[in-house]
C-alpha cells in the first residue's frame, strides 16, 4: 500500500497531456451534446400542449420556457425535461398562460379577406379553427390574429364553428363571443340570409346568448304599369309561391294591362309584405302610369292619378292603410286632362274600357269592390271628358234568384255607381241609373262563364 | 453519468490510457514525487471541484466541463492505479527471478 502511494506521487507529469485532451474533449464535444439535449428535450415534450416553447442548452443545463394551459401541464413539461438523461439542471421558465376575463373571439369577414382574432383555449382549437375557415371561406384569405388564452366558456369550439359557418353567409360582418354571449352584424350575402342566420343561431350551445343584428339586401318588390304598351310588370321577390299566385291573381283584377310577371321567390320577406304589396297595387290601379317601388318596409308610389280627386284620395288614403311601421313616400301628380270628345267617341271609349272588364260588387250587394276602383277611375276619366249628352248607367244581373231582387239589386248598383261618379266631381243631373235586372242577358246563363258576362254595368251615352 | 460515459467514452478511454501508461511508468520512474503537501493540497482543490459539480454550483457550459475535467481525471486516476498496479507485480517477479536492475529506493 505504501508503495501505491509512492506511486500515485509520480502520476501528475500525466495530468499535462490529460489537461490537453480535456481542452479538447470540451472543444469538440460541447456543441452536440447541447443540440443532443435540446432535440431529447424537444421529444420528451412531444405529447405536451404548451405555448411559445422554447429550449436552450448551455453545457448539460436547459433553459425552458413555455406558456402552460393548466399547472399540472406545467410541473409535467418540466419534469419531462429534468428527466431527459444527461441533463443537469433545468432552469425553469414556464408559466400559465394568461387567463382572459372577458374570454373575446373575432371572425370579421371583410371584402376579400377573413380575419380571426381574440383568443383561443387551446393551440389544437385555434389549428381546428383555422381549418373551419378555411374550408367554408375557400379562395379567401384567412389572416390569423389569434392569441392563446385560458378562460374560455364550455363548448366554446362548437359555438365559434357555428359562427365560422354563419359569418360565411355573410358579405360583411363581425361575429364575436364573449364569454357566453354572442354578437354578430354585418350585411347579409343573399335576400333571406338574415333570416337563414337567425334561425342557425337557435343551434348555439346551450347558455349562449345572442345578438345579431344582420343586415340584408333589401327584400324589394317592384311594379311598373305602363298605358302605351298596355302591360303591368311585376319584378323583384315574393316570400313564396303561394303569396306569389295571391298576388298575381290581385293584380289581374286591379288591372286591365297584361301582366308580365318576373317575380321570384325569397325568404327576407318583412311582416305583412303580402297584404301591404295588395293594398299598394290598389293605389298604382288608379294611376294612369306610376311605378311602385316596396323595398322593405319603404312604400314608394309615382305617377299620374287620372283625375284631381283620385290623386288627393291615392296621396291620403295609402299611408293611412299600411300597417304601423311602413313608411310611405307617394310621388303622385294628376294627368293633364284630356281634350273633350263628343258623345260617339265618348260612347267609343266607355265600350272599349268595358269591353276587357267589368265593375265588379260584393255577391248580392250593391257595394263596389275596391279591386274596380282603377276602372272606375278610367270611366270617371272618360266621363269627364264627355262633356254633353246623357250617360246611362245601366246595371245588370244574371239569372239567379228571385227576379224583382235582381232588378233592385241592378237598380242599386247602377245608382253606386254614379254615386261614385257625382263623388268624383261630375254633376248628377248628367247620369240616368237603370236596372234591368236579369233581362237583358249578353250570354247564356247556364254556365258560370255566361252568368259573368251578364252581371255587368254598361255606360250608354245618349244625345 | 452513464450518458456521459455513452457519450464520451472515446475521450475516456484515451485518459484511461493515458492513465495505464503513466501508471506503468511511474512504478520505475527516477524523479522526485509530488511533495506531501503539494498532494495534500491538490486533494484538498479535487475534492472541492467533486463537490462543487455534485452540488451543481457551476452554471451552463463551466459546469460541464469541470463535470467532464473530473471523470477524465477520475478515469485517468484508475488508469494510473491499474498501470502501477499490473508494473508493480511484473517488476516484483523479475526480483524473486534474481534481477537486480530494479531497487525499491525513491526513484
Amino acid at each position: 500500500m505504501r508503495g501505491f502511494f509512492r506511486w500515485s506521487g509520480k502520476w501528475w507529469p500525466g495530468i499535462i497531456p490529460l489537461t490537453v485532451l480535456w481542452g479538447l474533449a470540451a472543444w469538440t464535444t460541447t456543441a452536440p451534446l447541447e443540440a443532443d439535449l435540446s432535440a431529447q428535450a424537444a421529444a420528451a415534450l412531444k405529447d405536451s400542449v404548451l405555448d411559445k416553447t422554447t429550449i436552450s442548452a448551455a453545457g448539460r443545463d436547459i433553459t425552458f420556457s413555455a406558456d402552460a394551459f393548466s399547472e399540472q401541464e406545467r410541473s409535467n413539461a418540466v419534469a419531462s425535461v429534468e428527466a431527459v438523461p444527461g441533463v443537469r439542471r433545468v432552469n425553469d421558465r414556464t408559466a400559465l398562460v394568461a387567463e382572459a376575463k372577458p374570454f373575446v373571439w373575432t371572425i370579421e369577414r371583410g371584402v376579400g379577406k377573413v380575419t380571426l382574432g381574440g383568443s383561443a383555449p387551446l393551440p389544437v382549437v385555434r389549428n381546428k379553427l383555422l381549418d373551419a375557415a378555411r374550408a367554408r371561406f375557400a379562395g379567401i384569405d384567412i389572416a390569423d390574429r389569434m392569441d392563446l388564452k385560458r378562460g374560455a366558456s364550455p363548448r366554446f369550439e362548437a359555438a365559434a364553428i357555428l359562427l365560422i359557418g354563419e359569418t360565411s353567409k355573410l358579405k360583411t360582418g363581425k361575429a364575436t363571443i364573449s364569454d357566453l354571449t354572442v354578437n354578430l352584424s354585418g350585411m347579409a350575402r343573399e335576400l333571406g340570409g338574415r333570416e337563414a342566420i337567425a334561425a342557425a343561431l337557435k343551434n348555439l350551445p346551450e347558455g349562449y346568448s345572442v345578438a345579431d343584428d344582420i343586415q340584408a339586401p333589401p327584400y324589394v318588390f317592384e311594379a311598373n304599369k305602363d298605358p302605351v304598351s298596355g302591360v303591368l310588370t311585376l319584378t323583384g321577390y315574393v316570400p313564396d309561391n303561394a303569396i306569389h299566385a295571391a298576388i298575381v291573381a290581385s293584380a289581374g283584377r286591379k288591372f286591365g294591362e297584361k301582366i308580365v310577371d318576373k317575380l321570384k321567390a325569397s325568404l327576407g320577406a318583412p311582416a305583412g309584405f303580402d297584404a301591404v304589396v295588395t293594398r299598394a297595387l290598389r293605389s298604382l290601379s288608379r294611376l294612369s302610369t306610376g311605378r311602385l317601388v316596396v323595398s322593405d318596409r319603404n312604400v314608394e308610389l309615382s305617377g299620374d292619378a287620372l283625375y284631381d280627386l283620385a290623386g288627393k284620395q291615392i296621396r291620403a288614403d295609402l299611408p293611412k292603410d299600411l300597417p304601423r311601421g311602413w313608411e310611405t313616400k307617394t310621388d303622385v301628380s294628376v294627368k293633364p286632362s284630356a281634350s273633350p270628345v263628343d258623345p260617339t267617341v265618348c260612347q267609343q271609349l266607355f265600350g272599349e274600357l268595358l269591353e276587357r272588364r267589368t265593375i265588379q260588387f260584393e255577391a248580392g250587394q250593391a257595394t263596389l269592390l275596391l279591386d274596380s276602383i282603377g276602372l272606375l277611375d278610367q270611366l270617371t276619366e272618360t266621363a269627364l271628358r264627355c262633356q254633353t249628352g246623357i250617360i246611362e248607367i245601366v246595371g245588370h244581373t244574371d239569372s239567379d234568384g228571385d227576379a224583382s231582387f235582381n232588378q233592385t239589386l241592378s237598380e242599386r248598383r247602377a245608382q253606386a255607381v254614379v254615386d261614385f261618379l257625382v263623388k268624383a266631381g261630375l254633376p248628377p243631373n248628367r247620369f240616368t241609373p237603370i236596372g234591368h235586372g236579369s233581362t237583358q242577358p249578353i250570354a247564356a246563363n247556364d254556365t258560370d262563364e255566361g252568368k259573368a258576362k251578364n252581371r255587368r254595368i254598361d255606360f250608354i251615352v245618349r244625345q | 453519468m452513464v450518458y456521459l460515459a455513452g457519450f464520451h467514452w472515446v475521450w475516456l478511454v484515451i485518459s484511461l490510457l493515458l492513465g495505464l501508461a503513466m501508471g506503468w511508468i511511474a512504478v520505475v520512474h527516477r524523479g522526485r514525487g509530488l511533495s506531501r503537501s503539494t498532494a495534500r493540497w491538490l486533494s484538498v482543490m479535487i475534492l472541492a471541484l467533486i463537490v462543487a459539480a455534485v452540488m451543481h454550483v457551476v452554471p451552463g457550459r463551466f459546469g460541464y466541463w469541470l463535470d467532464l475535467g473530473l471523470v477524465m481525471l477520475g478515469v485517468y486516476l484508475v488508469g494510473c492505479a491499474v498501470g502501477s498496479w499490473l508494473r508493480d507485480g511484473v517488476v516484483s517477479r523479475q526480483s524473486s527471478g534474481g534481477s537486480t536492475e530494479h531497487s525499491s529506493g525513491t526513484l
